[in-house]
């Protein structure tokens, strides 16, 4: 308890920009933070860097800072099409050493305002794998199951399913 | 019927199908059943979908030599993902009802499993789609239906996703 006080007191909250990117490298450098995405070698995750910080460019992302130190980030991966633009899926990231003190569910309340607010989104949706402890912080932000895909990601010998949830905003 | 199924071609998608594919992307009676509503969607649409031209992924349905619709497997950019995919058919407004859509589905559930070992493959449809009829006949299996997913003139529609395992 006295540790999420702690946390929680020198949090700042901000628009992400370019200079976050190496963050994020440094984060999904780690295996065991890569097993909750679908990239595995260092190309794929330098190519899923540059689609998140690309949409920078739109305003769509925030970054979370301990100390004035980046420790989280969420993207906004706002639709390109005209009859989608009211969803959005989006995708978070928590720094491993700084899990479980509630900066996840801050974050995740600032982007859900950020996408009601600047770019009028209405469902907001995500797609978490099988077994990842963040579908609990999902469920108690009001996101619920609407399909599962099964097999989706292929380890070694073992597959894990794709669950997909969303939320309504209005 | 017998004289159509005759005439009825499938070939890898050439770069020059590009004019065709524009054609229905552009045909109102087929965008409701699409995301795209104008002319930067469907240039962007048809960038991203003849892309994957070049990896032998799509195929094109001719009638007398004439492209009449298009099936292409998305294949995927991942190792941890690349066991599986989204592909997309449309067929030619003018020439539905024909088998064009059946054959151009046999044909791409036979590229995705023999040509790429693909364990399985998958779309998504609006829920009116009459694709769908043709989707349950191939024993395809829905694994996921979000409400309000496709806003068009002031409707909501849901997007249904539907998959096959070929292992």
């Amino acid at each position: 308890m006295n540790r999420q006080k702690k946390t929680l007191s020198n949090l700042s909250f901000r628009l992400t920009d370019s200079s976050d990117a190496p963050y994020l490298t440094k984060w999904l450098s780690d295996p065991e933070v890569l097993h909750w995405f679908p990239m595995l070698t260092q190309p794929e995750v330098a190519d899923a860097i540059r689609i998140w910080i690309g949409y920078s460019r739109l305003g769509s992302g925030l970054t979370v800072e301990h100390n004035n130190v980046p420790c989280g980030m969420a993207t906004l991966y706002i639709q390109a099409y005209e009859k989608l633009k009211h969803t959005c899926l989006f995708s978070i990231i928590i720094q491993k050493d700084k899990r479980g003190c509630g900066i996840g569910h801050l974050l995740m309340e600032k982007l859900i305002k950020l996408a009601q607010e600047k770019f009028k989104i209405s469902i907001l949706h995500l797609e978490v794998y099988e077994g990842n402890p963040a579908r609990k912080m999902y469920a108690k932000l009001g996101f619920a199951e609407f399909g599962r895909q099964e097999r989706f990601i292929k380890g070694k010998n073992t597959y894990l399913a794709k669950v997909f949830m969303q939320k309504r905003l209005i | 019927m017998a004289e159509t199924e005759e005439e009825l071609d499938i070939r890898y998608t050439h770069i020059t199908d590009e004019t065709y594919l524009r054609g229905w992307l552009m045909n109102p009676e087929l965008q409701h059943f699409l995301p795209v509503s104008n002319e930067q969607e469907v240039h962007n649409t048809l960038q991203c979908w003849l892309g994957f031209c070049r990896y032998s992924a799509s195929l094109t349905a001719t009638l007398n030599g004439t492209p009449c619709g298009i099936a292409t497997l998305f294949l995927m950019p991942y190792q941890k993902v690349s066991h599986h995919c989204l592909f997309k058919i449309m067929v030619d407004p003018m020439h539905q009802k024909k088998g064009v859509g059946n054959s151009l589905l046999k044909n791409v559930i036979h590229l995705a499993k023999i040509y790429f070992k693909l364990e399985e493959i998958y779309t998504e449809v609006v829920e009116d789609n009459p694709l769908i009829h043709l989707l349950r006949k191939y024993d395809f299996y829905q694994f996921a239906e979000q409400k309000d997913y496709v806003k068009e003139n002031d409707r909501y529609y849901a997007r249904l996703l539907f998959g096959i395992s070929l292992i």
